[in-house]
């Protein structure tokens, strides 16, 4: 490649990045793929990274999926099988954790607290969010950073006090005990992902609402979020993903089977003193991760765009 | 000695003075001398909360005695179960909070974190102490504080060395050894003809901490004195810390990061040819459908744990006791049902079930059938007889489940077999850490 050539690509990169994928119809032309043209480069600089990216992330997938299909004769036979591959699949497993647990019963249980503790958290969130971005109280950014904070304090610090709440409120082994706790975290993390997407829609907007007449509440409603979509289902599904793996809540304010959740439900039926039944909590998990899954396929391009700010002035 | 008629309305006044107390304080002799019960309050129920079942046979039979209890007494007893590691925490919460389960069946020293939220359970005690033999000396130990009962000790899910036979036959011993040199050999001798032994180093809850602390104790050294002040960087601690660093040399890779169910994996997959570890790994193969593991449990044996240079047992084991909570509302009847379950008549039958998986705390229960009708469970008959406690040979307290929960000896002996420090700079590095909880 010649020199001139390649200072040419080199210049035509640092535009790219500068201007940003924010403004693609102002890209210099040429400037988006160019620096990629040479298929050694593509290979090194995205296939490999790429299929690095793909096997850390789905390796674990790969695994829980084998491990659910292993008899235990195959699952401690290194010699015979290998631990990479399934000989002689079983649903056994699988049947194990339906049949013979609470699975089913923990799954509703799971979907039912996250659903609606991901709900009530967003409607928080968005009143939050807005008075904060667009209301300019007097201490509003002091409040956004202490909603942040209260974000940043563990649960393992909180679930005493919050322990005492819950009982002497008489929610104790009820899922109410989980759906009303879950917001203290779930809210701040909303509200501090909503700022910052409020903060991307043009104010004008609003203000030629103000003008024409509308209420706050309308503006809101009729207009921050419809646009805030995208801000909306990725709060959303990032407080549901939170809620669905939740475990020390879970843990302390539930203790009848049939109110418990998945991740604490497995550990109490699958693995017996220091034998794990490794095909069934396996499949546990498996079957615990894919509503979590499909979810993100539905609104994957939403959550993107929302990522990379959608709102353009 | 005449008897006025002033007497005797005087002494049965006194009798029914007393038997009127003693149903005041809820408790009664109505059938004879070495039986006592506690009369349930009035539309008692209670709700206990127990570790998750390590064999199927102790939930199944638990439960069942559970059940006799409710047709006897009419009171009706929740079982709610949590996997074993996750009742520290939830106990905790019940404890700060004052309200939750009537009665936890908990581990190791929880009574002595919160033990003025705990009933006392001395009469109880008093009463199964005398009439099966006595308590263990580590049971008392657990279980009592300041002279009182606060706990009432169901017994320790022991640890025994668990052996393939064969592969130690191969290595020219009958059965494994219980010296600690003899255990190094044979440990060399298992490596050299492909099955090495493997004990874990990780942070095992019930393993690492129960083979670490053995050999510590076994070499006469321990974290603190009886006054309570640190004095683990000691000469034995470091002979302790030599001889595990030679014995780490013959275990299989891997050991450092070894949890609880580890080993019972590798054993099972046939990788080890011994470790340390309770019934279970016998009993689920031997529960297995498959041929394979059938025949591991067939050539599986057990042996008691070395003993050291101090010529004694030096033990620990996971040791369990239950609670009875002072915000429970039916005190009297969460004391009857553990009277009930902790009598011969349930207790022998619910060990048998479970095959000796919990080794008891009462001297009289050595005598089970389950300790000779199932002769692979033999030597876990003595496990709470022969163990000392966490936080040995000082009080049970914040500072001694801290410094277990920190895993300070099971790192220290880590550190040392991986090299990463010599034996005296992880005695002396692990002394530090634990004078921070100690000093508090």
């Amino acid at each position: 490649m010649a020199i001139d050539e390649e200072e040419r690509l080199t210049r035509a990169s640092a535009r790219f990045w500068k201007w940003g994928r924010q403004n693609p119809k102002s890209e210099p032309e040429g400037a988006s793929t160019d620096y990629l043209i040479s298929m050694p480069r593509k290979v090194v600089t995205v296939y490999i990274p790429l299929l690095i990216f793909l096997f850390v992330l789905l390796f674990p997938f790969y695994w829980m999926t084998i491990t659910t299909l292993k008899s235990n004769e195959e699952l401690y036979d290194y010699e015979n099988y290998s631990p990479f591959w399934v000989a002689k699949p079983t649903l056994d497993n699988i049947y194990k954790l339906f049949f013979e647990t609470s699975y089913p019963l923990w799954l509703w249980n799971t979907m039912l607290v996250s659903v609606v503790a991901t709900f009530l958290s967003l409607v928080c969130a968005v009143c939050a969010a807005y008075a904060i971005e667009r209301l300019r109280f007097k201490g509003a950014r002091l409040t956004g950073m202490a909603i942040f904070l209260a974000y940043l304090v563990p649960p393992s610090i909180l679930f005493i006090p919050l322990a005492l709440i819950v009982f002497n409120y008489g929610l104790f082994d009820t899922p109410f005990a989980l759906i009303l706790t879950y917001p203290t975290f779930l809210i701040p993390f909303c509200t501090w992902l909503l700022m910052g997407y409020f903060r991307s829609i043009p104010y004008e907007l609003e203000e030629c609402a103000l003008i024409d007449g509308a209420s706050r509440f309308q503006i809101l409603v009729k207009i921050l979020l419809p646009l805030s979509i995208p801000g909306l289902i990725s709060a959303g599904i990032f407080a549901f993903t939170l809620s669905w793996n939740e475990f020390i809540y879970a843990l302390t304010f539930i203790s009848s089977s049939e109110n418990k959740t998945v991740p604490v439900g497995v550990i109490t039926e699958l693995v017996e003193g220091d034998v794990y039944h490794w095909g069934s909590l396996m499949a546990g998990a498996l079957m615990g991760s894919l509503p979590v899954a499909i979810l993100y396929s539905f609104f994957v391009e939403h959550y993107v765009s929302s990522m990379t700010g959608a709102v353009k002035e | 000695m005449s008897f006025t008629r002033r007497r005797f309305l005087q002494t049965s006044s006194a009798v029914a003075a007393g038997a009127a107390g003693s149903q005041l304080l809820g408790v009664r002799r109505p059938f004879a001398q070495d039986t006592m019960s506690f009369e349930p309050e009035p539309g008692a129920e209670l709700r206990l909360l127990r570790w998750s079942k390590f064999v199927q046979g102790d939930e199944d039979m638990w439960i069942a005695n559970t059940k006799k209890f409710t047709e006897q007494t009419g009171v009706p007893v929740r079982i709610d179960n949590e996997s074993w590691e996750d009742v520290r925490p939830k106990a905790a919460v019940a404890a700060n909070v004052g309200s939750g389960p009537d009665v936890i069946l908990g581990w190791f020293d929880d009574p002595h974190q919160y033990p003025d939220k705990l009933v006392p359970l001395t009469d109880l005690a008093e009463y199964l102490g005398n009439k099966y033999g006595g308590w263990y000396d580590a049971a008392q130990k657990y279980g009592m504080r300041d002279g009182e009962w606060i706990g009432l000790p169901l017994g320790a899910s022991g640890a025994r060395m668990v052996y393939r036979q064969k592969w130690v036959q191969d290595a020219g011993y009958e059965e494994f050894p219980t010296d600690y040199q003899e255990v190094l050999d044979i440990a060399k001798k298992l490596k050299a003809n492909g099955h090495p032994m493997g004990m874990a180093l990780g942070h095992g809850v019930g393993d690492a901490n129960g083979w670490t602390h053995t050999i510590l104790w076994g070499f006469g050294g321990k974290m603190v004195d009886e006054d309570n002040n640190v004095v683990l960087n000691s000469q034995e601690t470091v002979d302790a810390l030599e001889y595990v660093k030679e014995l780490y040399q013959s275990f299989i890779p891997g050991t450092l990061s070894w949890l609880d169910p580890n080993n019972n994996k590798v054993y099972l997959a046939g990788d080890i040819g011994a470790t340390n570890n309770g019934i279970s790994v016998w009993y689920a193969a031997k529960n297995s459908e498959d041929p394979a593991m059938q025949a591991i449990a067939e050539d599986t044996y057990h042996a008691e744990m070395p003993v050291g240079p101090v010529g004694k047992p030096t033990e620990l084991h996971l040791f369990t006791q239950a609670m009875v909570f002072k915000y429970s509302k039916y005190p009297n009847a969460a004391k009857e049902y553990l009277r009930f379950m902790w009598e011969k008549e349930q207790y022998e039958p619910w060990q048998l079930a479970a095959t000796g998986y919990i080794s008891h705390p009462l001297a009289d229960y050595a005598n089970n059938a389950v300790w000779t009708e199932i002769p692979k469970s033999t030597p876990y008959r003595d496990c709470v007889k022969n163990m000392l406690w966490n936080g040995y040979s000082g009080d049970l307290s914040y500072a001694s489940a801290a410094a277990m929960a920190d895993y300070i000896i099971v790192d220290m002996f880590a550190q040392a077999a991986a090299g990463e420090r010599s034996p005296k700079e992880a005695a002396e590095y692990a002394a530090r850490r634990a004078e921070r909880y100690y000093r508090v």
